[in-house]
């Protein structure tokens, strides 16, 4: 099998960069309500969850610094998978609960995300990015045209997700809506 | 050629960049139409006691110790805002700022009381570190069951003379305020409120 073509890992990089940059910059806006969204998880002691809360925006810092880094972009993709697994596993202990009212945390408070399956859904895809960040690549040297793809790509899947988010976050209202329309059909 | 396809390459990119940004902005404007289309009236659940009718007279002991009356008409002349809520549920916490400001902003007079039945050792712990009245903390099965309150965060809005003013199922500060608004339009629910307008606008559509 011949190797990838490095501006696609380069891509995926970039994208998961970008993700986590605004990820991280929404828990460092307000630590005290993503303090309380990890307390909500309840899967460690409650008086954990500052300090948790605090490392886990540190982490997602210094991940968007080595996914742009060459020299550490392979570690730090690997290291992205990881923390996105375990994100992904804090979310799936409590879909099994059927806590499905708290809220993600992943958005900030300002955009409430209940949990659902959609953010396993959207967690696996995050993941496969950063596994394409990490696979080997041939050494085609990228030269002035390959800043194009890559940065036009990442920009791209990183509106996409954006969007995703928002339309998730949409969802519940919408459901209502729904709901209400049922039940005024309904009553005639 | 290779010039050509350079630029190609470009203006796609440019075009497939401007409609993903497009798609992110019709997302969100749908999440703030959702906020601006929320109707007056929490969603009321079950077969409670009716907006208009009296509520249930009950004597609820509190963490204070004493008894609490609820239901009937005020002595004081206060209404009553009834709060359901629980330590276990994520969402009460979060609520608890926006119920003090949302009644500190529409009628500072009211009574708040919170109502939830379990373990005292629970309630008192968290009533104590959320920092709210003890003597206003109600701790009765009986009072959930005659509400018929089967989600939470819920909320019943009494007035003075113990009539049941507005009632539903409250997870946002948007809702909360609607138990105002609806106090003051005589409107139920949501579903009244939804009835009603479909009723006004069907001569319009037919």
């Amino acid at each position: 099998m011949s190797a990838l073509d490095p501006a696609f890992g380069w891509t995926a990089s970039a994208a998961l960069a970008l993700v986590f940059a605004q990820a991280a910059w929404h828990k460092l806006r307000d630590l005290g309500a993503f303090a309380a969204a990890v307390a909500a998880y309840e899967l460690l002691p409650a008086p954990l969850a500052p300090l948790l809360a605090t490392q886990l925006a540190a982490a997602e810092l210094v991940l968007v610094g080595a996914l742009l880094l060459p020299p550490a972009r392979a570690g730090a993709s690997l290291a992205a998978f990881a923390l996105l697994c375990i994100y992904s596993a804090a979310i799936a202990t409590n879909l099994a609960r059927g806590r499905r009212d708290i809220d993600c945390g992943c958005t900030g408070p300002a955009l409430r995300q209940p949990l659902s399956g959609w953010l396993l859904a959207r967690n696996a895809a995050l993941g496969a990015l950063a596994l394409l960040g990490a696979a080997p690549a041939s050494q085609r040297a990228l030269g002035l045209a390959d800043a194009l793809p890559i940065a036009g790509g990442a920009l791209a899947l990183f509106a996409l997700v954006l969007a995703a988010n928002q339309l998730a976050a949409n969802a519940p209202a919408s459901r209502t809506l729904h709901a209400r329309r049922r039940a005024a059909e309904a009553r005639r | 050629m290779s010039d050509a396809l350079l630029v190609s390459n470009a203006l796609l990119w440019i075009a497939v960049i401007a409609l993903a940004l497009l798609v992110l902005a019709l997302a969100r404007q749908v999440g703030v139409l959702h906020e601006r289309v929320a109707p007056v009236g929490a969603l009321a659940l079950g077969r409670g006691p009716r907006v208009g009718e009296a509520a249930p007279g009950i004597e609820a002991p509190t963490l204070a110790g004493a008894r609490i009356a609820l239901g009937g008409v005020a002595a004081d002349g206060r209404g009553t805002l009834l709060f359901f809520l629980s330590p276990t549920c994520p969402v009460c916490k979060a609520l608890l700022p926006a119920l003090h400001s949302v009644i500190a902003r529409e009628d500072p007079a009211l009574r708040l009381v919170y109502a939830s039945d379990g373990p005292e050792p629970e309630h008192r712990a968290f009533a104590e570190a959320h920092g709210l009245d003890l003597a206003a903390y109600a701790l009765s099965t009986e009072l959930g069951l005659a509400h018929h309150v089967g989600k939470l965060p819920y909320a019943v809005l009494i007035d003075a003379a113990g009539v049941i003013r507005a009632q539903g199922l409250v997870n946002t500060r948007e809702h909360l305020e609607s138990l105002f608004e609806a106090r003051e339009r005589g409107v139920g629910s949501i579903q009244e409120f939804v009835a009603r307008e479909r009723g006004g606008s069907d001569t319009l559509t037919h």
